[in-house]
């Protein structure tokens, strides 16, 4: 847009007085806005783009995906880079490292881009930061869906990638806070079982658990391969139906266990949804608009946002099962 | 009797037991038919990696790249498989598997064996490369459709029963890969003088080379059968996990060397049994699945793990100083 800007203030200077040309202009022109992702090509940023596109052909702005092709902080450097030198008139992000993006986020700020993240809470170069859902809301969610699976009595496990993931323990955490206040006949059993984000580690700790606590009857996966583990090791065991199991995961990944019932249930968010999110709120910025507390974003799951300092956190879990898995292919 | 009390073998077998028994004290239901198969069940994979890292470690190398390459047979052989529409054959993904295998480690033998650089750092060098490739040019996403040939392969069983608790437990036809290994190898280093040759040259280079023994082509044979069955392996795990995922198995790596070192196995070649591997992997594989029921929490159990290598490492190490200096 700058360009064309600089164009037309030069037919401004040509034509003298011609200011409306000008304003005419800009209120046709076509933002452009980028979506600059942690990686191309894998399925969660494939559903991304859809998202991106649906935004374009909606809104008639020049909104587009890019990514590096491995998931890397200096590639995602030099992408933003490559977008400020063309003078876009805003970003948004999807961070792989929130920390190596800080210096490069500020120099296109410096240069009146707007920045919008999605999943980095903690970054601060940006005017603002999408975030899904609240992640003890969202593992409230899954335990809701386990107790149901279980009746609402008996023991359970809990699983993470590891205890350093802040997000994965945030949500176990608020799934133990909402068993202890609404499901008082459920226990945990053993402590947080560490699956180092490996479908066979998951396999191996769900085996052992069941082992070493016969009478489990739920299991909650945090990492997206866990639930896989976990179910296949039920399936083997012919638990099915005995066992329930909700967690984090994504159909493409669950799905077969979702099916054979190993899994029952399964959250996640949309990517689509974050991705026109994100350019909404660029474009209300560039357009001079504010973003409110309460505001409806005229998304699924975002029609009653919740602002928190630049973070603007949504509702939009999605809790899946095998009746409704087909309609996130992704 | 002595020799029989210094050897590793006999220590880590102690040390098995000892583990064993206090973990049926602590939690009496590790006594169950269901520990065993499930341990046998993970020790599959991580066993016919550490026959492959023993044969190099006796062959006085170290090849830290198996995982890389399994990684990389097996998305490939999967992909391959479901591109030419073949995907209920299983031998197609055993053999392309195999062969995929075969070319990567020949890869590392040329770096070893040619051109005579160190293992450590070829093998190293190539873990990451063949990754990097493999993610790269391959493919980075999860194929979760694995063809029905593999499934199959991991639906059948040797054995199954039912437990008193109404749950399955079985023994997957996988294991025979296991077995398979196993006795080839112990073939190959026992009763070949293919085998004797290695176990030459890993004992001193220098000398194998005097008496006779092609040591670059001794290289390219053990680089070679290590990267075939590497690629066997990778289709054994994903087959068993019902994924192929690019991002597995790599990672794995120094716990299967800490296995076969436990086992007996010297880095500075020229020793190690297949029997020493064999209960370095059991108890690898019998600490990583058993403190749960321990009830050691998840932050203690690397601890634990780490402190259990030390013991089994070192106190063989500790003994042969000691004997050594008895002697002297």
């Amino acid at each position: 847009m700058k360009k064309i800007v600089g164009i037309s203030s030069l037919a401004v200077a040509v034509a003298f007085g011609a200011a409306t040309l000008a304003g005419v202009a800009v209120a046709q022109e076509k933002l452009d806005i980028p979506t600059v992702v942690k990686i191309s090509g894998i399925q969660w940023f494939n559903r991304m783009e859809e998202g991106v596109k649906k935004y374009a052909a909606e809104s008639g702005h020049n909104a587009f995906q890019v990514g590096p092709a491995k998931a890397d902080a200096q590639l995602q450097v030099q992408i933003l880079e490559d977008m400020i030198a063309q003078k876009v008139d805003a970003i948004t992000v999807v961070p792989f490292s929130p920390e190596a993006l800080e210096p490069v986020l500020q120099k296109a700020r410096d240069q009146g881009i707007k920045v919008v993240a999605h999943e980095a809470s903690s970054i601060q170069n940006v005017d603002y930061d999408i975030e899904a859902f609240k992640n003890e809301d969202f593992g409230a969610q899954l335990m809701d869906r386990l107790a149901a699976c279980m009746g609402e009595e008996g023991e359970y496990a809990v699983f993470v990638g590891s205890l350093t993931s802040k997000t994965h323990n945030q949500w176990v955490d608020g799934a133990i806070a909402r068993q202890k206040e609404a499901y008082p006949k459920m226990t945990l059993v053993g402590s947080k079982n560490e699956t180092y984000d490996d479908q066979q580690q998951a396999y191996a700790k769900a085996q052992e658990v069941m082992r070493a606590f016969p009478n489990v009857k739920g299991f909650q996966g945090s990492a997206s391969t866990d639930v896989a583990g976990i179910g296949l090791a039920i399936e083997e065991r012919g638990l099915e139906a005995q066992t329930c199991v909700a967690g984090t995961s994504l159909p493409s990944i669950a799905g077969q266990y979702l099916e054979t019932d190993a899994v029952d249930a399964i959250g996640f968010w949309d990517p689509a949804d974050a991705a026109i999110v994100m350019n909404k709120v660029a474009a209300t910025l560039i357009e001079g608009g504010k973003i409110e507390d309460g505001a409806n974003l005229g998304v699924p799951g975002y029609e009653a946002i919740k602002l928190d300092g630049k973070v603007i956190y949504g509702e939009a879990y999605k809790l899946v099962d095998k009746t409704n898995m087909k309609d996130f292919p992704f | 009797m002595r020799s029989l009390f210094s050897r590793n073998e006999t220590l880590v077998a102690l040390i098995i037991v000892a583990f064993c028994v206090v973990t049926a004290i602590v939690e009496p239901r590790f006594l169950t038919i269901t520990t065993i198969t499930d341990l046998l069940r993970n020790g599959i994979v991580i066993g016919i990696f550490a026959i492959a890292a023993m044969l190099v470690l006796v062959s006085g190398g170290i090849d830290v790249s198996f995982t890389a390459i399994a990684a990389f047979s097996m998305y490939s052989a999967t992909k391959l498989m479901i591109a030419l529409g073949v995907g209920d054959q299983i031998i197609v993904a055993f053999l392309v598997a195999a062969a995929i295998g075969l070319t990567l480690g020949l890869i590392n033998a040329v770096f070893i064996g040619t051109l005579k650089l160190p293992t450590l750092i070829v093998t190293l060098g190539t873990l990451t490369a063949f990754r990097g490739f493999l993610l790269t040019f391959v493919g980075s996403q999860l194929i979760t459709n694995v063809p029905p040939g593999m499934r199959d392969f991991a639906r059948s069983m040797i054995f199954r029963g039912e437990t008193p608790g109404g749950s399955f437990v079985a023994v997957p036809t996988a294991t025979l890969f296991l077995v398979g290994a196993v006795v080839l190898t112990w073939f190959i280093l026992n009763r070949t003088v293919l085998g004797r040759s290695i176990v030459a040259m890993g004992g001193s280079r220098e000398s194998a080379a005097r008496v006779g023994i092609n040591v670059t082509a001794m290289q390219y044979f053990v680089y070679g059968y290590v990267g075939v069955l590497s690629g066997l392996a990778g289709i054994v795990h994903a087959s068993l996990a019902r994924v192929a995922n690019p991002f597995d198995l790599v990672g794995l790596e120094l716990q299967v060397i800490a296995a076969v070192v436990l086992g007996g196995a010297r880095l500075t070649g020229g020793h190690g049994t297949i029997t020493g591997t064999l209960l370095g992997v059991t108890l690898i594989v019998l600490i990583n699945n058993s403190l749960i029921m321990l009830g050691i929490p998840s932050t203690w159990q690397n601890v634990v793990i780490g402190f259990l290598i030390l013991l089994g490492t070192g106190m063989p190490a500790w003994q042969a100083r000691r004997r050594a200096a008895a002697s002297a």
